[in-house]
């Protein structure tokens, strides 16, 4: 079941956009971070169900910061979310263990597809 | 930079543009990728309202051509309206070219390189000028049209031509994302000047653009 969702993004308009596109009847508690930094500090603090994590940011970026996060938590879920589809910035974020990734701007049919297939992920994990 | 000179976009309209900005290179450069084989680590774009009378100042500020400066110029047509340009700073346009054909050789002595690489940075201008303008335009509801894109050449010293037919009490958005292409370590920046006349445009567009994540 799915509580906490962080959005990590520099961009206070792109987190506008994409908290717009979270269903507003599901109960989700909905955090920001405006960088990888902070993103990383927020997910130890709140522990979310789910990350969604733009690539170029200050202090930061959400290459690193989604390394991190995967470290301290192999189980978290991190949903990129960028304008940056070059094919190898794609494969990066794969293999740093990035749920998916999601091409900006955001759009609330991909998002809500996201969060479901999330849903999936951790219903199968608990019934093991 | 004139800051007063910005009485026409707000902090949030500002947010919007980069983030649209942010968005259209990203595009841009996926559509390089397509092209060639190269990786584009991107940056933050930035945007300031500068007096137009500011501008070629400004722009030789940014550009600090050391006459070894690859310059690409694409003019655009529409509701948003200006000029692209492409800039590589001291000689990595030529590094750039070299190591997407390492079998030329881009010297000054060579006519035959210096037409390949006029040849080359056009390709490259096209597609990072015409994608980022093209996506700005698409998420904005509007369309351009453009001019065929130019090397600047001889020119770079004095940008006063391209603001000759502006009002110089008038205000210009200058939206500018630094890049690199990380292989070569190769850096270079786009700049999208836009008027006044598209100004009042711009923004009812990025308002609407917003409206529709209400």
């Amino acid at each position: 079941m799915i509580n906490k969702i962080l959005i990590v993004d520099d961009s206070p308009v792109a987190r506008r956009m994409l908290k717009t596109c979270i269903p507003k009847d599901k109960g989700y508690e909905v955090f920001e971070a405006g960088n990888g930094q902070e993103g990383f500090e927020k997910y130890k603090e709140l522990k979310p169900d789910i990350v969604f994590m733009d690539l170029t940011m200050p202090v930061m970026d959400g290459y690193q910061a989604t390394a991190k996060i995967k470290e301290f938590d192999k189980e978290a879920v991190v949903i990129v979310t960028t304008a940056d589809i070059q094919p190898k910035s794609i494969a990066s974020v794969m293999e740093l263990g990035a749920f998916t990734l999601l091409k900006k701007p955001a759009k609330a049919e991909s998002i809500q597809e996201a969060i479901s297939k999330v849903e999936i992920k951790l219903k199968k994990l608990q019934e093991k | 930079m004139n800051q007063a000179a910005s009485p026409n976009l707000s902090e949030d309209e500002k947010d919007i543009l980069q983030e649209i900005m942010n968005i259209a290179f990203g595009n841009a450069t996926a559509d390089l990728a397509e092209v060639v084989d190269i990786y584009v680590m991107l940056s933050i774009p930035n945007i300031q309202v500068i007096g137009i009378g500011e501008l070629p100042s400004y722009l030789k500020d940014t550009i600090k051509d050391d006459g070894e400066s690859s310059i690409v110029e694409q003019k655009f047509w529409g509701n948003f309206k200006g000029s692209g340009l492409l800039v590589f700073p001291s000689g990595s346009g030529k590094d750039l070219l070299a190591f997407l054909d390492d079998k030329a050789d881009y010297t000054y002595e060579s006519n035959a390189a210096a037409t390949l690489e006029k040849g080359g940075l056009l390709e490259i201008g096209n597609i990072l000028i015409g994608a980022c303008v093209g996506k700005v335009s698409e998420l904005l509801g509007t369309f351009v049209t453009y001019s065929p894109p130019q090397v600047l050449q001889g020119k770079a010293s004095d940008y006063n031509y391209l603001i000759e037919h502006f009002d110089p009490q008038q205000t210009a958005i200058v939206m500018k994302t630094i890049f690199t292409f990380k292989e070569k370590d190769i850096n270079g920046f786009l700049l999208i000047l836009t008027n006044h006349e598209s100004i009042d445009w711009l923004q009812k567009a990025l308002h609407e653009f917003m409206d529709s994540y209400e």
